[in-house]
């Protein structure tokens, strides 16, 4: 088929307003707000509902045209920038909030509804139960989150946003539509199991095992009060034992780290906000008070912030945007890093070198997932996106940063092709192949999303 | 401020992120931005439309009728202003647009369905965007016996005098009954249509034969019963280098101090279900929120009800930024929305301060069988006995 009958092809499946090749949208399409350079895009289409997706995929299938499912298009790391050309499935329209269930405490979703629409129906239906939410603006999707192995609020008390996922629909490359979970048994998506899980196959896969167009995740309950105890550190060393500290008190519902030279207060030291919740005042108060001690046991001090601050970080979506217009150049790109405890002294040091051998004032944090158990490491590095060359040395420090994180035995997260390679270098062999296989048994003609994860 | 792209985009427009808070309500529920919830591209959010510019700027991509269209497919409603995370930078995002469009004017690539605002208003026997013989108000001058000097111009704008003449007539005669010092000009179009859709050429003039039309009449106070026009003439007009010594007034900000001075006394009431609309052009581009609430709520018998998206949340009526002329048939898709929303709070009357958010409400209205009374603040004030006085 030429490549106006396969237009034609695709408006016969989602209409012809959904669908693009125009020369504005395949720009728009071909490139994200993180610094990998644009590349090709053939045609864009919205899909409606799971059947346009999954006719939508048999034409690909047929046609061998690579597909590339895309979210809010937040990673920044190019993840929905295809690599091999083809088209863009924009899965933003399919944004149904298809139940809550208060007893079993899940929503089930369609695969575009976005993060921040969802807070907001909670808030108004559902007071008491509280989503998950990425350090990301409320237009990132529930599912793209979810799917990349996100983190965000609530991942210190309950875990990674990957494993709060019950169940999936999933449009495969064969074009078949496979539930996974209890709800491939059940009518309730409550749980992963008890049967053999494949959830985690479609995690961090970046749309190479199967297109998600439905998603259940699990909600929390909202605690009464909320409040942040802020602290200062001057020696990222004593960080470790700190965090044993306070989490072994179970008090914590999110623990963040950041460090940074700007702006000048923050200089020399890591700055540290643990949010603790409660159900009164008295609660909070009591919490606040062994807080602070472990701060002042471990080489911290309390800090008594500003209200506007306290305000802004209790405040969570707004936190995300900020960071992007660090520098006024519209660019902003991190590596995020899934990092032991221990190694978080050595990568905030080394990561300050790194961003200042490249011109960057540097900009790092980090938050704990599930306890001490995963410490996500973020080196940011925002840039003018007016300035190719800025660009390039924010690329190069992006790279040599998914160097440094392998070397101290951390794992790049949600990696961009190259950052990809290099996990990929350092991965066993046979996990390769088992994946390698895997692949080839469920996407034999490489329609999903190509290029990532690939090996030879 | 007009940003000149040629001199300013490498410092403002390369800034956007595409983080997507513009397309928002400020609490996220919906989407609020009229283009992409119509279009669902990333292109048509500001976001993609700010990329779409710098791509346009830096060369990367081609200009081209179909690329223009996806920067004239905006109501320019300043919902994205509101939800900009950027400060410094989200005050400029309808500038922006609108210099794109200037710029996509230039290059000759202005639409056909806008070119013929500037068509009409640059025709000497029109001067008005609707293509009717200009009106020198020199009959309505003598109806209601104004004077050739006064205090005040009442500034009637082209969509109160040539099509909702029932809100122009109901402004003459409140002005009248509270007997202020007012008279008309042979007002030529403000100009609000033409800057909004990048037509810009001739606006200084425009500006410059208004002011002198004011001058001759020794007024020092513009009222006027148009958000587009009150828009235009208070923001506007500066921005194109003009610097009068007026003041400028919107109706309601008169009613307003009228009520609050205790000089208007109900004789009657208005026993009906009222939502307010806020116009994007009082509301988001002006910051007007308040007042035209307070105004509503001291009017005997009213029950005022608030859409769930209001004052700053508000959805656009669809009708501005040239998407009227430019897109009708989603212009009116763009007010169903609104009276969609105004069903729900019980209303049987959606009242607005602005005669174009009148037409455009009016037209989904009629066209889809809504059954509002959609009416302007001044026409309910219009149906009441009050008495005035003058302490």
């Amino acid at each position: 088929m030429n490549e106006e009958e396969i237009l034609i092809k695709l408006q016969n499946i989602v209409g012809k307003e959904f669908v693009s090749n125009r020369s504005e949208d395949l720009y728009i399409y071909s490139q994200d707000p993180g610094a990998s350079l644009p590349r090709q895009v053939d045609f864009v289409v919205i899909p409606g509902k799971s059947g346009e997706v999954q006719e939508i995929v048999k034409l690909a299938n047929q046609e061998k045209i690579p597909i590339v499912p895309m979210g809010g298009g937040l990673t920044l790391s190019g993840l929905i920038i295809p690599v091999k050309g083809g088209i863009v499935l924009d899965m933003k329209r399919m944004n149904n909030i298809i139940e809550v269930n208060k007893f079993s405490q899940y929503a089930l979703i369609e695969a575009g509804v976005t993060t921040g629409q969802l807070l907001s129906y909670l808030n108004e239906n559902y007071p008491n139960l509280q989503p998950p939410i990425p350090d990301a603006p409320p237009s990132a999707t529930v599912a793209g989150n979810m799917l990349i192995h996100g983190s965000g609020y609530l991942s210190q008390r309950y875990g990674g946003h990957g494993a709060m996922i019950n169940g999936l629909e999933v449009v495969l490359a064969n074009g078949d539509i496979c539930k996974f979970g209890s709800c491939a048994v059940s009518d309730y998506w409550f749980d992963r199991g008890p049967i053999p899980d494949f959830i985690g196959l479609f995690t961090s896969a970046f749309g190479t095992m199967g297109i998600v167009t439905k998603l259940s995740i699990q909600l929390f309950p909202k605690p009464k009060e909320r409040e942040i105890i802020f602290g200062l550190m001057s020696d990222p060393k004593d960080l470790p034992e700190l965090l044993l500290k306070i989490t072994a008190t179970g008090y914590a519902e999110d623990i963040l780290l950041g460090m940074q030279d700007k702006p000048e207060w923050m200089k020399g030291y890591v700055f540290i906000m643990t949010y603790i919740t409660g159900d009164s005042e008295e609660d909070i108060d009591l919490q606040s008070k062994v807080i602070k001690r472990i701060y002042r046991k471990s080489n911290a001090r309390f800090m008594k912030a500003p209200e506007k601050m306290r305000n802004l970080y209790l405040d969570k979506p707004i936190f995300a945007a900020g960071a992007a217009d660090f520098r006024k150049g519209g660019g902003f790109e991190y590596v995020g890093a899934f990092m032991p405890l221990e190694k978080i002294p050595e990568a905030y040091e080394k990561g300050a070198e790194l961003a200042r051998k490249y011109g960057i004032s540097p900009t790092l944090g980090s938050r704990l997932i599930g306890g001490v158990h995963t410490v996500v490491m973020f080196f940011s590095y925002s840039f003018n996106r007016a300035d190719s060359e800025d660009m390039e040395n924010a690329r190069r420090a992006l790279h040599e940063t998914n160097q440094l994180v392998l070397e101290l035995g951390g794992i790049p997260w949600k990696a961009e092709l190259e950052g990809q390679k290099l996990i990929l270098g350092k991965m066993d062999p046979n996990y390769i192949k088992l994946m390698k296989k895997i692949h080839i048994a469920l996407d034999p003609n490489g329609i999903m999303n190509p290029g990532n994860w690939e090996v030879d | 401020m007009t940003i000149n792209l040629e001199q300013d985009w490498k410092d403002i427009v390369h800034r956007c992120f595409r983080c997507g808070y513009c397309k928002f309500t400020r609490e996220f529920a919906d989407f609020n931005c009229p283009s992409y919830k119509k279009h669902r591209f990333e292109t048509y959010s500001t976001g993609g439309r700010m990329w779409i510019i710098y791509g346009l700027i830096s060369g990367e991509i081609p200009w081209s009728q179909s690329v223009v269209n996806v920067i004239y497919a905006c109501s320019t409603c300043g919902n994205c202003t509101e939800n900009c995370r950027f400060e410094k930078f989200n005050e400029f995002l309808v500038d922006i647009i609108e210099a794109a469009r200037a710029e996509a004017v230039l290059k000759g690539f202005c639409p056909e369905k806008q070119k013929a605002l500037i068509e009409r208003i640059e025709n000497e026997t029109m001067f008005n965007p609707y293509g009717e013989p200009n009106s020198n108000n020199e009959l309505l001058k003598k109806e209601y016996n104004l004077p050739d000097e006064a205090e005040w111009v009442y500034f009637i704008g082209c969509t109160s005098n040539y099509r909702q003449t029932n809100l122009r007539d109901a402004t003459l005669r409140f002005l009248k009954k509270v007997n202020i010092d007012f008279t008309l000009i042979d007002e030529h179009c403000c100009c609000s249509p033409v800057i909004r859709t990048g037509q810009v050429n001739s606006v200084t003039d425009f500006i410059s034969y208004n002011l002198t039309q004011i001058k001759n009449t020794g007024a020092k106070k513009i009222i006027t019963s148009c958000a587009g026009c009150y828009r235009t003439l208070k923001k506007d007009w500066l921005k194109f280098g003009v610097d009068y010594d007026l003041q400028i007034y919107h109706t309601v900000e008169l009613v307003k101090d009228l009520l609050d001075q205790g000089r208007i006394k109900f004789n009657s009431e208005y026993n009906k279900t009222v939502t307010y609309h806020d116009p994007c052009h009082l509301g988001r581009h002006m910051n007007l929120y308040e007042i035209p609430r307070e105004v509503y709520k001291k009017v005997p018998g009213i029950k005022l009800m608030e859409m769930k998206r209001n004052r700053e949340n508000a959805w656009c009526c669809g009708a501005g930024g040239g998407v009227k002329i430019g897109f009708p048939e989603w212009s009116v898709e763009i007010s169903k929305e609104r009276l969609d929303e105004a069903k729900l709070t019980g209303a049987t009357v959606i009242s607005s301060v602005c005669p174009f958010c009148r037409t455009n409400l009016s037209d989904a209205n009629k066209k889809f069988n809504m059954n509002f009374e959609v009416m302007d603040l001044i026409e309910i004030f219009d149906n009441l006995e009050f008495e005035v006085s003058n302490k």
